[in-house]
């Protein structure tokens, strides 16, 4: 018996060494070597762009109060949108200190609700933070304050109007709130990075695993909250304009755009490693990868939002048909990085003991 | 089960052995429930599968079961905690195991999407002690006298726990001669993949040659472990395969306590002097304990185990009824130990539709089912059923606008669009299209409502 073991063992080991000759080496990828990059390279750059773009923001809004001119008024338009699009990049990473802060809730729930703003105005007394205020304040709140009617009107309503006094405090509060949000976030991601990158394990608390579930949140709400609700595919046809994002800015198909690029930004690792690397290397070599059709409908994503044109909030009437053309895109986006990738990967959505697959 | 001598097989069954095996394991099952238990409440999981679901899965044929409360489910893990207890020091040893299967077999009815096979074993295993006297030594029943003391037992009492691990192996082991398993090595080609990187093996892991020799010798393990555990010359061998196999799975994939059940539920192979080595060092005592005369042969032990194995021995090949690949349509999936079998993944739409009305709205899962249901429910074609009636019922009387008028369904249909992959195939259609799910049967039929599995 123990001659046999023996020689057991030592065909196993044989069979080992013969097999690591012949086999050619995969390229190198690890999981720690990715969750490095995405951090260093992708997350918190990203972040602190939002952050800087944010605090641009807070001083184009002070020169805008201080006095309310045309130019300052483009200005801080202009800052507005370049703010609100830097913000689509970071949006994915809905965990860790954004879920702590709840970031994104704060800086984007829409619609917007204007009646709640407007009586923010006029009683000129709010708790901003408070759940009642929530669809009032961050971008939406300020895409309403700042794009709401024609420049005049608005240089108008931050000047002689009787509530102008009100109307700046409410832009200045809802911009500060917003920039000290995010520093926070950004604060926290400064010490948290090294435990996301240390958290290369595949289990349930793994860094890939919670990012890719964050990813997955962030594509299901560019189909639903982006494209599909306004669209009125949740409500049998019945079209919800006034529910896109940015509706008065008219900035929404620019904005989902923008979203896409973030979103493929995290999955090819800016320049670096990302899931991308992480799937060719599980695949091997194949004729038709994973990757590459992931990549391809990023990009056909995006040439279907920009057949859609501009403003969504009429596309969606005028000519639904091509919105729902972009909806189907993206759709068929979440189904190959829900079903396949997820399973090449298996980065499981849920966190059970697993015996059943 | 096992002759060994010229005796009627039956009167073998009764024969009298040493009791050590079964103690033993009596023990060590309710040491692992108390630890399995505790863990499942410490993670959560009793919110997050049991409280926090709204609409829940019914098996069928159950669907009668009522929901208990949340303070019914409390009660319910907490009387899983008393029983392993009681079971353990052989306390109330006959009520604490019918309390304990009761409790768990209805824990484990209130929910499909919760299943996993090795709940349905502990249901078989806990089910299985209530027949079997497992405390009459070495527990404080036999101390307190409610229990007529005795070192030996039945051996059927030690046969039919060897006999359920045996089913439970070589019917996983069954499971795996099919093409993607040998041919593929899919899923473990991937799963290795993409398991935990430890320091040396994780590039090892990532061979090709590793995912098929661990899917060759799983499949072997699994066909052939049983035989080499009864044979006493090979025993400890096996036993030690026993454990680096189920070790490794336990290191590399999140499978729970299921590998511990299993290292600890083969040592019912072991030797009645194994396992009384095992208790002597335990025994203060070396007095033998007064041992009264067993009842010998009896029809009703025959018939049950009869019945209970062949019931058994069938279950896992009822999908042969059925047209269809069992992976595809899991027509007769569950209760057939395919365990760690395949890698698959859904994402299910759906949509409440009226044509006579020209309506459809697309359904927002998360507004009814929690993350794990929806994961579970893609892939189970009879819980898109199940999920689709519901959603039936639920629009049946929901009123909405369309052109400023406040509407009701007329005709709904419930439609699903659902993509699955299998294996790192391409991810495919997996309902028919245009198909009202509210007229499909959920029944034990072909599931033709099923577009063909492109393989």
């Amino acid at each position: 018996m123990k001659l046999k073991t023996r020689i057991i063992f030592l065909s196993l080991v044989l069979i080992a060494s013969f097999g690591c000759d012949k086999e050619p080496d995969k390229p190198d990828f690890d999981r720690g070597a990715m969750l490095y990059n995405l951090a260093s390279n992708v997350i918190k750059p990203s972040i602190a762009e939002s952050a800087t773009s944010i605090s641009d923001l807070e001083s184009t809004t002070q020169t805008f109060v201080a006095n309310p001119s045309q130019s300052a008024l483009d200005d801080l338009q202009d800052d507005f949108i370049f703010a609100y699009k830097k913000f689509q990049h970071i949006k994915p990473f809905n965990f860790g200190a954004f879920e702590d802060y709840g970031i994104v809730g704060a800086l984007n729930t829409y619609p917007t609700d204007t009646s709640k703003i407007k009586s923010n105005i006029t009683s000129g007394s709010y708790n901003l933070g408070s759940v009642e205020n929530v669809q009032a304040i961050g971008f939406p709140a300020l895409d309403y304050l700042l794009f709401h009617t024609n420049d005049v009107q608005i240089i108008t309503e931050f000047t002689t109007d009787p509530e102008s006094a009100n109307r700046k405090m409410l832009l200045t509060e809802t911009v500060t709130k917003m920039k000290s949000e995010i520093e926070l976030a950004q604060t926290q991601w400064d010490s948290d990075d090294t435990d996301f990158i240390a958290a290369d394990g595949n289990d349930v608390g793994g860094s890939t695993s919670i990012l890719f579930n964050a990813f997955v949140m962030d594509i299901e709400l560019l189909k639903n909250a982006k494209i599909g609700i306004p669209a009125g595919n949740q409500t049998g046809g019945t079209t919800l304009p006034n529910y896109v994002e940015a509706y008065h800015s008219q900035s929404s198909i620019e904005l989902a755009k923008e979203s896409i690029s973030g979103l493929k930004n995290i999955f090819v690792g800016g320049t670096g490693i990302g899931f991308e690397e992480y799937i060719r290397d599980v695949e091997g070599e194949i004729e038709s990868s994973l990757a590459d059709q992931i990549i391809s409908k990023f990009d056909q994503c995006t040439s279907s939002l920009n057949s859609v044109g501009t403003p969504l909030s009429d596309k969606v009437d005028s000519d639904n048909a091509a919105v729902q053309s972009a909806f189907n895109e993206v759709k068929s986006l979440v189904t190959l990085i829900k079903t396949d990738m997820s399973s090449a990967l298996g980065l499981l959505i849920t966190f059970q003991d697993n015996d059943g697959d | 089960m096992m002759a060994t001598s010229s005796r009627k097989p039956l009167e073998i069954l009764f024969k009298q052995v040493s009791a050590a095996p079964l103690t033993v394991y009596r023990i060590c099952f309710g040491l692992l429930m108390l630890f399995s238990t505790i863990r499942f409440i410490s993670k959560g999981w009793v919110q997050s599968l049991y409280i926090e679901p709204s609409f829940h899965f019914s098996y069928q044929g159950f669907e009668w079961i009522p929901y208990p409360s949340e303070a019914g489910i409390w009660f319910l893990f907490i009387s899983l905690i008393v029983c392993s207890v009681l079971i353990t020091v052989g306390l109330f040893y006959r009520y604490a195991t019918i309390i304990f299967f009761l409790s768990f077999t209805y824990i484990e009815l209130l929910d499909k999407a919760n299943y996993l096979n090795h709940y349905y074993f502990v249901s078989l295993i806990s089910f299985l002690l209530i027949f079997i006297s497992a405390n009459r030594q070495f527990s404080l029943d036999q101390k307190l006298g409610f229990t007529s003391p005795s070192e030996k037992c039945s051996l059927w009492e030690i046969r039919i726990l060897q006999f359920q691990i045996a089913v439970v192996y070589i019917f996983a082991g069954i499971a795996k001669l099919e093409s993607d398993w040998l041919l593929n090595a899919q899923p473990l080609k991937y799963w290795l993949h993409t398991a935990n990187h430890w320091p040396i093996f994780g590039d090892f892991l990532k061979q090709d040659w590793v995912a098929y020799t661990f899917s060759w010798f799983g499949c072997i393990y699994d066909l052939l472990i049983v035989f080499i555990l009864i044979i006493p010359k090979t025993r400890k061998f096996g036993y030690f395969f026993v454990i680096v196999f189920h070790f490794t799975t336990w290191m590399l994939f999140p499978i729970g306590v299921f590998p511990w059940v299993m290292m600890v539920g083969t040592l019912i192979f072991f030797s009645p002097s194994f396992h009384e080595k095992i208790l002597s060092f335990f025994r203060a005592s070396k007095t033998k304990l007064q041992t009264t005369p067993q009842k010998t042969t009896s029809k009703q032990v025959v018939a049950f185990l009869t019945v209970f194995c062949l019931i058994q021995l069938i279950t896992p090949f009822r999908y042969l009824l059925n047209e269809g690949d069992v992976f595809y349509t899991e027509q007769g999936y569950r209760f057939s130990w395919r365990v760690m079998l395949m890698e698959k993944t859904a994402e299910a739409t759906f949509y409440a539709v009226d044509e006579s009305m020209d309506v459809k709205f697309e359904i927002e899962n998360s507004d009814f089912l929690t993350p794990n249901q929806e994961k579970m429910m893609g892939t189970q074609p009879d819980m898109i059923l199940d999920y689709a009636n519901f959603l039936g019922d639920e629009f049946a009387d929901t009123s909405f606008t369309k052109f400023g008028e406040i509407l009701k369904f007329k005709n709904p249909e419930i439609r699903a669009e659902v993509f699955v992959t299998i294996n790192a195939r391409p991810h495919q259609l997996y309902v028919k299209d245009d198909i009202n799910l509210l007229a499909v049967e959920n029944g034990y039929a072909d599931r033709s409502w099923l577009e063909p599995y492109i393989k």
